[in-house]
């Protein structure tokens, strides 16, 4: 098998919070067209290192490469300027744990804004564009709203909208679901198993195991700032390799146990 | 009192009217600029603007426009009343929108920003786009208030000479011995002025409370 | 300019007794402001539209009015109607009437957002009228708006510097002989300044203070 670059390369990437180490020494690739999904407890750093990945969160050591591209940090070791940033962000879509819509703008502006000022393409082309993207996540018909009017799981599928609205290499989702109202989570699932099926680079931090056992081609589990372990899904959920994950995932069942 | 003395007041109604407009006009930026610049935490002018803030608040009026009027001069700047009335009612209501500002600023949730960010939004786009439309929403009945407040604060020109509505009264009340019907042609000006403003802010806070509540 | 503030310093009798007056004034108007705006609060309170209408009126028409203006009135324009004031009762009347309707209001809007069940535990244990006011309504009342009553306060002690217009020998009206006698703008009024900003500090120190015994009560 020919190796490939990998789409995104984290190498050596630690972060502390004051004094509490949050992030020690992570090391990962992501393949194009691979869904990572990133799982553990509360705590363990996975929604910080996802946010590292395009520098929300600035990383006190090692690397992050997009495409060969390093992010943050130029090639030439300096920290990169607000607008080398954000050339590169403009590469990645975000999707957030409570939405994050533009309130004063509509879901169709919510979902033309970026790449109209931003990327500077025609509007015609872009509300085009926009348009079919919310065909895509079934809200064509809510496009004239705002978002105070929608339920959190058509706020949810509008915020993916409008991430893909810049045609990303990449795509993280943090939590996505986590604040959702449990009949609503299956909605946007569905958008993202679909993306992931057509070939999306995605990484997913997620506390819903049957999405990550499905979709997912590789899980990686952290807990308390590293990576204890990683591998296909068939692989963590039916034979966990270490004590710890065998632990979260025993913790994990006897939850659902509790709750059903 | 004659009708002349009538349009005197008039004139003293004009007078404070454009004095006000020109105090909120200039008041409103410049309190925005103090907000950023104490929100952007930019190291020397943060505390700056917070011990200007503090000062001016508990400055009253009438003492600042004195300072400036009597003051300056011996530093080299000469002030007309007019200048010194307006350059003191700019500084004091820069000060309180400063901080209306600055509470629409620390309102604004952090990942309103962060998704402006993770789209590739540069500070200047960001403001504009993003930050600014939200929170001009949330300051919009403090900076109201604020207003009515510039508004019932003009008499105070009149301490230096500005013939506004006070000072207009004051005069015929010294010429006809009759000082009550002219105080109460100013009144009858100011009050539904500052009626108005307050009836705004009230129907903007209502709107305002109906939205989230439909959220 | 360490000559002009000497001279200050020289002229410190006047200066206290100017601060002196300042304080004494706003005290009593804080005091009586609050005490007054607490009854002017219980009428606008009240379901019996008879009382909180004109309760209602007076209020708004207050907090429209410029606090210069009504000092005016009644300094100078109360005599023609036959009451006759000197400076410091016109002031401290003027400054208690006023501030009383802005607390009435505060306290009003602070009742609004109160919760219901302990007026009613009240009600269910035999309080009525002034009693229920003042010992189950208006005790979390004042302590849950202290710092907008703190607010308040201060905006006495800034309009007690108007008072200077109608000739009360207050902080403002010092400092401002002082200067116009001895030349020396910048010092006197810097003085006057910093204590205005000082007496500012003292109030929100206070309130604070309040603020930690709501704390500790919530």
């Amino acid at each position: 098998m020919p190796t490939l670059i990998p789409l995104l390369s984290i190498v050596s990437l630690s972060k502390s919070f004051g004094s509490l180490r949050v992030l020690e020494d992570i090391s990962f690739n992501v393949q194009r067209g691979e869904t990572v999904c990133l799982l553990g407890p509360s705590g363990s750093g996975k929604s910080t290192l996802l946010r590292c990945i395009n520098w929300l969160e600035r990383p006190d050591g090692g690397r992050v490469l997009l495409d060969s591209q390093p992010i943050g940090i130029t090639s030439g070791g300096l920290v990169m300027s607000d607008q080398q940033l954000a050339q590169v962000r403009t590469r990645i879509g975000m999707v957030f744990q409570q939405f994050a819509l533009w309130p004063h703008l509509t879901v169709l502006q919510n979902v033309m804004e970026a790449p109209v000022h931003v990327q500077r393409r025609p509007k015609d082309e872009v509300r085009a564009e926009a348009e079919a993207l919310l065909r895509r996540v079934g809200l064509h018909d809510k496009r004239d709203v705002f978002p105070a009017r929608l339920s959190g799981g058509q706020k949810q599928r509008v915020g993916i909208a409008r991430a893909l609205a810049m045609k990303p290499a990449l795509m993280l989702f943090d939590e996505p679901t986590s604040a959702l109202d449990p009949e609503l989570v299956g909605e946007v699932l569905a958008v993202m198993r679909d993306l992931a099926r057509e070939g999306m680079t995605m990484v997913v931090v997620t506390h819903e195991m049957a999405f990550a056992r499905e979709a997912a081609n590789r899980v990686v589990f952290m807990d308390r700032g590293v990576v204890v372990e990683a591998g296909t899904p068939e692989q963590f959920f039916s034979a966990p390799s270490t004590e710890r994950g065998r632990q979260f995932l025993q913790r994990y069942a006897e939850g659902r146990a509790v709750a059903a | 009192m004659s009708l002349a003395d009538v349009l005197t007041i008039f004139h003293g109604a004009l007078t404070t009217l454009l004095l006000s407009v020109a105090g909120i006009a200039l008041g409103l930026p410049l309190g925005l600029g103090l907000a950023l610049l104490r929100w952007g935490k930019v190291p020397l002018l943060n505390p700056a603007v917070a011990v200007y803030v503090s000062l001016l608040r508990a400055t009253p009026l009438v003492t600042l426009v004195l300072l400036l009027f009597f003051a300056l001069p011996s530093a080299g700047i000469s002030l007309g009343p007019v200048t010194a009335g307006l350059l003191a009612l700019t500084l004091n209501t820069a000060a309180f929108n400063c901080e209306v500002w600055r509470a629409a600023l620390l309102d604004l949730p952090k990942d309103q920003i962060e998704a402006a960010q993770s789209v590739g939004m540069g500070r200047v786009l960001r403001f504009r786009r993003i930050v600014l439309p939200q929170i001009a929403r949330t300051a919009l009945p403090g900076l109201i208030n604020e207003m009515s407040l510039l508004i019932k604060l003009t008499p105070v020109l009149a301490v230096v000479g500005v013939v506004d509505i006070t000072r207009a009264a004051v005069r015929i009340g010294a010429q006809t011995y009759e000082p009550l019907p002219p105080f109460l042609v100013a009144l009858a000006i100011y009050v539904p002025i500052v009626f108005a403003l307050v009836s705004a802010q009230r129907w903007v806070e209502r709107r305002m409370a109906r939205r989230e509540a439909a959220a | 300019m360490m000559k002009d503030f000497a001279t200050v310093w020289s002229e410190r009798g006047l200066l206290l007794s100017g601060l002196g007056n300042t304080v004494l004034l706003s005290l009593l108007a804080a005091l009586a402001g609050l005490a007054l705006g607490a009854l002017l609060s219980m009428l606008l309170m009240s379901p019996k539209r008879a009382l909180a209408a004109p309760a209602k009126v007076f209020v708004d028409a207050a907090r429209c009015t410029p606090f210069l203006l009504f000092a005016y009135i009644v300094y100078y324009g109360l005599p023609s109607l036959g009451l006759q004031f000197d400076a410091w009762s016109a002031g401290l009347l003027a400054l208690t009437i006023y501030h009383a309707a802005y607390m009435a209001e505060i306290l009003r809007a602070a009742w609004v957002t109160q919760p219901r069940a302990p007026i009613e535990a009240g009600l269910a244990f035999g309080y009525s009228g002034f009693g229920l006011f003042r010992r189950v309504v208006l005790p979390p009342l004042a302590l849950s708006s202290a710092p907008v009553l703190g607010n308040q306060v201060i905006q006495i002690i800034k309009d007690s510097a108007f008072l200077t217009i109608i000739t009360l020998p207050e902080l403002t009206n010092a400092v401002n002989s002082i200067q116009s006698r001895h030349f020396i703008p910048f010092a006197a009024f810097v003085t006057a300044v910093l204590l205005y900003w000082a007496l500012c500090l003292v109030v929100e120190a206070g309130v604070s203070a309040v603020g930690r015994l709501a704390e500790a009560r919530r």
